[in-house]
């Protein structure tokens, strides 16, 4: 593909969902909701047939020249040792997975949304955001230059924290927006710090700079934030320096605040306040995926540094049992899922953290189907009790919404790992951890204690939401949804069974097409030699190790909480394992520890500033306003409209003059 | 042709119809008063340019005289037009009244 052809392509994915968000917000309030429900829908599925055409580009182009990139213009140009800041696009097989994802999913949750929003006052403004976020996710994975990226970035959090906080009206969604953006400023600071390290720091690899030639202020350095430059010349950072390390970490920093792990994870669940295609699409298409991205693009850099993705392997994985735990116990239906994301996001973190990279982008992959049919169909479970989202109210549904209730089976199989999407890619995954990362197979254990989990509380949430009797009047009157938000869920189900043995066949444990699609991108700049695949025999055995404890879990779950024959609560009660119930249901009181530890330090200064500073500026600041307060209306009185003021005012001046005049030439003589 | 000892008289003469005039134009209410007070001040200030103009031996002060008149001709045209159209629109005629300026 050449540039121009890139350029325009790229353009246009970003055009559409653009030129979406501002018709809907604009016109979407004039022209009514037929208007908004095919322009909000339309721009996403133009940007997805477009995405297309790129697959079909970077499939079709020779070995070696699939990764294009090109410059729509130019931003910012302050001269040579300044910043230099292009609109670059790369299109390359990484940015292109994640735009089929971005703009497939996106697609259904938009056509989805019709649906659910249809009596919804703010429809309009609903589709304008839900494009802008679809944009923001596209120019942040076709982005070539830090800034552009960091912009795209910063567009994904503006784009989540209005659409968390779309129902204004209430009060927790305000709440959960602005925890939600607080979240990611932290990450965006890191970032930008990340990008000013990078730009001070950067010098040319040889050949680009030859020694006599000055390429800035100090002879060598680049003083560029373009991507594909970065990358070339990152040896210039030194490997596993201090330097390097501390750029990683700034970077995982942004990467766990977007993606929701340890111990930026808190705004996540509390993000459900929205509406829930939007849930879906921070889940599934847009938003905890670009942390995983993140480290995918810099992977070079990740690679210099050990102690870097040492560390963010190790947060990863943590953060996937920590979820896993949180999960088994909360009542919301679309809390459970977004642990079960945060959880699934971190083996993803982990496997970019212990450079398995592929690995990593397969599990964001199948994870967007399944992820995307749980939230979706807990959206119609949700409509189908008018809005109750509390499980325990639910019960009896899969008598009721028969497809919903089945499409929701396979997302919790694909979920847990057992049969479908799942079983693929955390499998494949975990294999890699056999051998990688620090102190394999340490954490290669707890993945699988992570499977475990997966297993108990999809079954947890599947078994009580849908099983046994109707537990409140609402779900006991329940009935389907229609078909604009069935037909959505139906087409994920369908991804949720196909892709995993589509992408695998012939052989579960082996290499998938997402490897050898992907490779080609981590192998052009290295680090480091690349995570190695297990081999035959110790591929087979994980995999066995790994399904077989997905389906304890999976047993176990339904042996609780479908066939109720087990009874946890006995175990439970013993001395040892009484705190677990209350520490998962409390999700391990981090709220309550950040409330402590931030919040009330902030907003106690916050205060006793307020009272110091508060004298002391009004004093100076009403003191100036007063003295012109003063001053004015001294003078206004003058202003009487009264001709005969006026005219005195004349006399008087006159006189006052002539007087000074002849005073003065008395003076001169 | 006057006597030089009467120029200073002439002078307080103006100067005294000039007060006159200003202290009308400042007292007084009725406009049309206002404006001969006006008319008063102009023509103190024409005595005593042509009270200078004969001290001088210079014809200026005399043509000067001239250029006054005129002008003070235009302004109570100007002036009386504006008086017309006060009291049709039903206005009292009183200068006190009339302070829309202030807004």
């Amino acid at each position: 593909m050449n540039a121009s052809t890139a350029a325009l392509l790229a353009g246009l994915v970003l055009l559409f969902p653009l030129a979406g968000s501002a018709l809907c917000g604009l016109l979407g309030p004039v022209l009514g909701r037929r208007f908004v429900n095919l322009a909000g829908t339309l721009s996403i599925g133009a940007a997805f047939a477009v995405t297309l055409v790129i697959f079909a580009q970077v499939l079709g182009a020779a070995s070696g020249h699939q990764s294009t990139t090109a410059t729509l213009w130019n931003w910012l140009n302050l001269g040579p040792g300044n910043l230099n800041v292009s609109v670059d696009v790369t299109i390359d097989q990484l940015s292109v997975l994640m735009l089929l994802v971005i703009t497939g999913v996106g697609l259904l949750i938009h056509v989805y949304s019709v649906g659910y929003m249809e009596h919804d006052p703010g429809a309009a403004r609903f589709f304008s955001y839900m494009n802008l976020f679809i944009f923001s996710m596209a120019l942040l994975v076709l982005a070539a230059n830090m800034v552009i990226l960091i912009i795209g970035w910063a567009a994904v959090a503006l784009s989540s924290y209005l659409l968390i906080g779309f129902w204004y009206e209430r009060e927790s969604a305000v709440l959960a927006s602005r925890k939600a953006f607080i979240t990611q400023v932290i990450g965006d600071v890191a970032l930008v710090i990340a990008a000013f390290l990078i730009f001070v720091n950067l010098q040319a690899v040889a050949p680009t700079c030859p020694p006599t030639a000055v390429c800035g202020f100090i002879p060598g350095h680049l003083y560029t934030l373009s991507l594909p430059q970065i990358f070339a010349n990152a040896s210039s950072l030194g490997a596993g320096s201090p330097l390097i390390t501390l750029i990683c970490i700034l970077l995982a920093v942004g990467a766990f605040a977007k993606s929701a792990q340890f111990p930026l994870h808190t705004w996540l669940p509390d993000a459900m306040e929205g509406p829930t295609p939007v849930s879906a699409l921070i889940h599934a298409a847009t938003m905890v995926t670009a942390g995983v991205y993140l480290i995918a693009r810099f992977h070079m850099l990740f690679e210099m540094s050990p102690i870097a993705s040492g560390m963010v392997a190790c947060v990863g994985m943590g953060t996937a049992v920590m979820a896993g735990f949180i999960a088994l116990s909360q009542v919301d239906i679309k809390r459970v899922i977004a642990y079960s994301t945060m959880s699934q996001i971190g083996l993803m973190i982990y496997a970019v953290g212990i450079g398995a990279y592929a690995a990593g982008m397969y599990q964001f992959l199948l994870h967007a189907f399944f992820k995307a049919l749980l939230f979706l169909a807990a959206g119609n479970v949700i409509h189908a009790v008018h809005d109750e989202q509390d499980i325990r109210e639910m019960g009896g549904l899969d008598s009721r919404m028969r497809v919903t209730a089945w499409c929701f089976l396979v997302g919790s199989l694909a979920l847990a790992g057992f049969l479908f999407a799942g079983m693929f890619s955390k499998e494949n995954l975990l294999g890699f951890g056999l051998i990688n990362g620090p102190g394999a197979p340490t954490l290669y254990i707890v993945g699988i204690v992570v499977n475990l989990l997966t297993g108990l509380y999809a079954f947890r949430l599947y078994g009580t939401a849908f099983r046994g009797e109707p537990r409140s009047e609402a779900a006991r009157n329940a009935h389907e949804s229609k078909a604009v938000m069935l037909w959505p869920v139906i087409i994920l189900a369908g991804l949720s069974v196909l892709a995993g043995w589509i992408l695998q066949w012939p052989v579960a444990f082996g290499p998938h097409l997402i490897d050898a699609f992907l490779n080609p991108v981590f192998s052009q700049y290295v680090g480091r030699p690349p995570a190695t695949a297990p081999g035959l025999w110790l591929g087979v055995i994980g995999f066995v190790i790994g399904l077989t404890c997905s389906l304890i879990g999976i047993a176990v779950g339904i042996r609780i909480w479908v066939r109720h024959d087990l009874d946890p609560s006995r175990a439970l009660a013993r001395p040892g394992f009484r705190l677990l119930p209350r520490l998962s249901f409390n999700k391990l009181y981090f709220d309550q520890i950040y409330d402590a530890l931030l919040v009330r330090p902030t907003r106690a200064l916050a205060r006793g500033l307020r009272r110091v500073g508060d004298p002391v500026m009004d004093s100076w600041i009403k003191g100036v306003s007063g003295v012109a307060t003063d001053f004015s209306s001294a003078f206004r009185t003058i202003q009487t409209g009264l001709i005969r003021d006026y005219a005195s005012y004349m006399v008087l001046f006159v006189v006052i003059f002539t007087v000074a005049v002849m005073l003065a030439a008395g003076l001169a003589k | 042709m006057l006597s030089q000892s009467m120029f200073p008289w002439i002078l307080l003469t103006a100067a005294f119809l000039f007060t006159l005039g200003a202290l009308g134009v400042l007292i007084r209410r009725n406009p049309l008063v206002v404006f001969m007070c006006i008319e008063l001040m102009l023509n103190a200030v024409n005595l005593a340019l042509v009270g200078y103009s004969s001290y001088l031996n210079s014809e200026e002060g005399q043509v000067f005289a001239f250029m006054v008149i005129v002008v003070a001709a235009a302004e109570v045209v100007v002036g009386l037009g504006l008086l017309t159209r006060v009291f049709s629109i039903g206005r009292e005629l009183d200068v006190d009244d009339l302070d829309e300026m202030k807004q």
